[in-house]
């Protein structure tokens, strides 16, 4: 019985930690209607501005604390008029979350940069000795995080419900243009939202510095709980945060009590998928009526990305010419490596091109995808001695199978919440490379892969390799090309402008979004394999989530919908930092960077811009005027 | 003896505490040229959507050729024959002109989406034969200009133009059109009339909300006029014309006013 109320006890003091953060979300998301992933990137930016304040500069914790706050908000506030507010104005709100991701990848290499990739320990408020009530031991910290939660619940209430600021904010919650019509400064709002939020994190952060460990990767593992939380409370309802974050922590915390530490992991990930399809608004929700005869995403306007089919093709030649040569080229050491690994992160890409460029499903799943891949191969080859051809097909099957059931699951989800399932789903694969240590190696990772071999051909030397890896791509290219400039493109791009519309047309809307996870997660799943078999090594973190939102971030950066446009993001991500590898701490920065400047500046990619200024996209401008004079009677339809 | 295209039976909406529509019933002949008429707010659209199966109706059905369409997916209804435009222009951006046009063959292209990735000669056959028909429609309405332009570059009166011809591609059988003129000029409005006869002349029934009553009146065959939910009258031009109660649902409330 002590044990159970010890473990709830450790249940209430992570849940509120949880909470916390969902506050935030649930703020920012009334507000602009955007679910902000960088809020868990807050708390470990004020955590270490207390760290600097507190155990470097030797100030009071008080003043400290202060510092810290002021710090974060000051950070966030800059960055976040700079680039979030804009977006929200211009983009699409899925485009608008993947520039949230950037900017929390963005603030992770920040934190790598400056304080290094260690963890941080900060000594608690009031000294190490738990304090004893009944028989059960609490960290005198945990009473601290606590009370901040309690009293931050009540402060934002008060502030949102009694005061005329308050009253401003839910104005712009409940109706954005009519708030603007009443004179409120919706812009200004929206920044004192992001504000408050900072706030919050840099709070949460600094109190719970000195329970939990603090490394520039915890950003994410703060966002994706909170963003669980939030999501199992039901996104924008305060009541719902803190419900949700307490739900969450206590249920984690029992399932590693009495299960195992990796099964806390996963029993929230399940969790989550069983609200998201149960209940998508999850428990308390603040539901918005709106008419399904007008087009709900009201900035799906995308630039157009066309070109001179002759010019492409003698493109194409051109580049597939530049690359068939590539190993005679007087190349620096490691080069060849890179170029095949950039080949098979460009087949993940052309995957996630089809589901989320083409179809328009933001999906941060595609690197469970390639774990599955990766993962499957691997063992089938290794541990059970199958030829590594038949254990890539066994994963692709795999793969298959597990996308058709994710989607099938997910088929009611749009947008957001399609983007938080896809990402538990990979989150789901990720605690399970990790967890199921027989069979994976665990975070070691999975040693001796053997050397790629079909029939009498060994992929042995890295030319072979890269030659093998060049055919694959040109073949799907083509393959690819095939389908996506008939019938089959214009249903996924149909379904990425307008579902409604599209079903009214007799297309079936749920078919085509099944055959696109599929065929996206076939493309991962086949990148995982050959990934693996490259490096004859996969360990965990080559496929976790953040593999997933590089992934995006080289997409968004080449050209979304574009097919090839993804090349020029791959090779920009992977083979710039192997050019300056003495640069290798930036690079989480400036994946993060280029991530948000990709979305804010560039919607078009580098691909569509090179377009664009090539002069082969006609300015639409000078068309002339439609609907010339034109006898119609007689015409057969 | 014509049949029945499309029939609403005891039709009725409620949004909230809204009732949007009110027990409307009509009949609809094959082949016929049906105009709804009726001041804002006065349940066209929505009748349009409970036909759709957009929304559910709170009672009553709808019925294509005697068989109901209650119930039934969007993408069957569109199977079915029926397909619908929108009150605003729902064009697909990111997309060609063109390519919203094919947009609307998509029931009618049969072969598959491997067959497409294989380049066969049959997928590729077929694309053309889409293509060339789709180039015929866009020529036919005047929009060839505009063949390769991003369809949400295009001007509002050739948006609204491209949602009907993408509507025609998918050869529907019975055509629901919402507010099809809204957004054309004037020479624009009669090309759209001649458009309209064509397209009956070819077999297909269609209804059609429309507020420029000379353009109803120069086409249509017969005419619902609907007043707060309620269908308030029903027959061809000449009746509706003299029809004292749709006077007074588009004049009457201003009196109201007036004597209030
Ligand atoms: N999704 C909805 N939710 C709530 N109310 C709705 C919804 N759709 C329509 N209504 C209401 O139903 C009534 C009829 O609307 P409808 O759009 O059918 O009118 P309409 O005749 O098409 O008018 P207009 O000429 O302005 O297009 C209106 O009062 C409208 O506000
Ligand atoms: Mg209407």
């Amino acid at each position: 019985m002590s044990t159970f109320l010890q473990i709830l006890i450790g249940g209430l003091l992570q849940g509120s930690v949880f909470a916390m953060i969902a506050l935030g979300f649930s703020l920012v998301y009334r507000v602009t209607g955007i679910v902000n992933l960088s809020q868990g990137a807050f708390c470990v930016l004020g955590a270490m501005a207390m760290y600097l304040l507190q155990t470097v500069l030797d100030l009071p914790v008080p003043l400290a604390l202060a510092g810290a706050a002021l710090v974060t908000v000051g950070v966030v506030v800059l960055l976040g008029s700079f680039t979030l507010l804009p977006a929200i104005s211009n983009l699409p709100p899925s485009s608008t979350l993947m520039l949230t991701a950037g900017l929390l990848i963005f603030f992770e290499g920040l934190v790598l940069v400056l304080w290094g990739s260690q963890p941080y320990a900060m000594p608690p408020f009031s000294g190490e000795a738990p304090v004893v009530v009944a028989g059960l031991r609490v960290p005198s910290q945990g009473l601290w995080v606590l009370g901040t939660c309690v009293v931050m619940t009540g402060v934002l209430w008060y502030l949102l419900q009694r005061t005329r600021t308050g009253r401003a904010l839910r104005a712009c919650a409940e109706n954005g243009t009519a708030a603007r019509l009443m004179g409120i400064d919706v812009p200004r709002m929206m920044l004192l939202s992001l504000a408050i939020a900072a706030l919050i994190g840099a709070v949460t952060g600094v109190m719970i510095a000195p329970i939990a460990s603090m490394q520039f990767d915890t950003a994410s593992f703060y966002t994706t709980f909170g963003f669980i939380a939030v999501a199992i409370g039901g996104i924008g309802s305060f009541v719902g945060a803190v419900a949700g974050g307490l739900v969450l922590g206590v249920a984690t915390q029992l399932a590693a009590g009495y299960l195992s530490e990796i099964f806390s992991t996963t029993l929230a990930l399940v969790l989550l998928l069983a609200v998201l399809v149960l209940r998508p608004s999850g428990m308390f929700s603040v539901g918005r009526p709106q008419r399904t005869d007008v087009r709900v995403d009201q900035h799906a306007h995308r630039s157009l990305v066309r070109f001179d089919s002759a010019a492409s093709v003698t493109l194409g030649l051109m580049l597939l010419a530049l690359l068939a040569s590539a190993p005679f080229l007087p190349l620096p050491p490691g080069m060849m490596e890179s170029l095949s690994i950039t080949l098979i992160v460009f087949i993940a890409v052309l995957g996630l091109d089809v589901l989320m460029g083409f179809a328009g499903q933001v999906s941060l799943g595609q690197s469970g995808f390639m774990a599955i891949g990766g993962y499957a191969a691997a063992i089938l080859s290794a541990t059970y001695g199958w030829s590594p051809i038949f254990s890539i097909l066994a994963a692709l099957l795999l793969s298959g199978i597990c996308a058709m059931v994710l989607a099938l699951v997910t088929m009611q989800l749009r947008g957001h919440y399609l983007a938080l399932a896809t990402l538990a789903f990979a989150l789901l694969i990720d605690s399970l490379a990790i967890g199921l240590v027989d069979l994976t190696g665990g975070p070691s990772g999975f040693v001796g892969i053997p050397i790629l071999e079909v029939g009498p051909l060994a992929f042995d030397t890295p030319q072979r390799m890269y030659y093998l890896v060049l055919a694959a791509v040109v073949l799907l290219v083509l393959l690819l090309a095939g389908g996506l400039r008939s019938g089959f493109g214009r249903a996924l791009m149909s379904v990425r402008a307008d579902q409604s519309a599209s079903a009214a047309l007799g297309m079936r809307v749920g078919h085509i979004k099944v055959t696109a996870m599929v065929l996206s997660a076939l493309l991962g799943s086949l990148a995982g394999s050959l990934y693996a078999f490259q490096f004859q090594f996969l360990s965990p973190d080559m496929v976790s989530t953040m593999r997933s939102f590089q992934l995006i971030a080289m997409l968004v950066l080449g050209g979304e919908a574009t097919l090839v446009g993804g090349l020029l993001g791959v090779a920009m991500l992977t083979l710039l930092p192997t050019l300056f590898q003495p640069l290798a701490t930036y690079r989480l920065l400036a994946e993060g960077a280029l991530l948000v400047l990709a979305f804010r500046f560039l919607p078009e990619g580098i691909y569509g811009r090179l377009v664009m200024l090539a002069g082969w996209m006609r300015p639409i401008s000078s068309l002339p005027r439609p609907l010339a004079t034109r006898e119609t009677t007689e015409t057969r339809v | 003896m014509t049949r029945t295209a499309l029939e609403a039976i005891n039709l009725s909406k409620h949004f909230g505490g809204v009732l949007a529509l009110n027990d409307a019933s009509f009949t609809v002949p094959e082949g016929s040229l049906c105009a709804l008429i009726g001041p804002n707010g006065a349940g066209k659209s929505t009748i349009f959507n409970l036909i759709t199966n957009f929304y559910p109706a709170s009672s009553g059905e709808a019925r294509l050729f005697g068989e109901t369409l209650t119930g039934c997916p969007a993408a069957r209804i569109a199977a079915r024959g029926l397909v619908r435009t929108f009150q605003t222009a729902r064009v697909f951006p990111g997309m060609t002109a063109l390519q919203n046009v094919l947009a609307g063959a998509r029931m009618h292209q049969h072969s598959s989406g491997l067959a497409q990735m294989l380049w066969l000669r049959g997928a590729r056959r077929e694309e053309q034969a889409l293509s060339r028909r789709a180039e015929g429609l866009l020529d036919l309405v005047g929009l060839s200009a505009f063949r390769d332009a991003a369809a949400t570059d295009l001007p509002m009166g050739a948006q609204k133009m491209l949602e009907v011809t993408r509507a025609l591609m998918a050869r529907p059988r019975v055509l629901l059109l919402d507010e099809p003129a809204a957004g054309l000029n004037d020479t624009e409005t009669v090309e759209l009339a001649a458009l309209l006869r064509a397209v009956r002349g070819n077999g297909v029934t269609i209804m059609v909300v429309e507020h420029n009553m000379a353009l109803v009146m120069n086409i249509a065959d017969q005419i619902v006029v609907l007043d707060a939910g309620c269908v308030v009258a029903d027959g061809t031009p000449v009746e509706i014309r003299g029809n004292p109660r749709v006077i007074e649902a588009y004049v009457g409330r201003d009196e109201e006013v007036a004597s209030a």
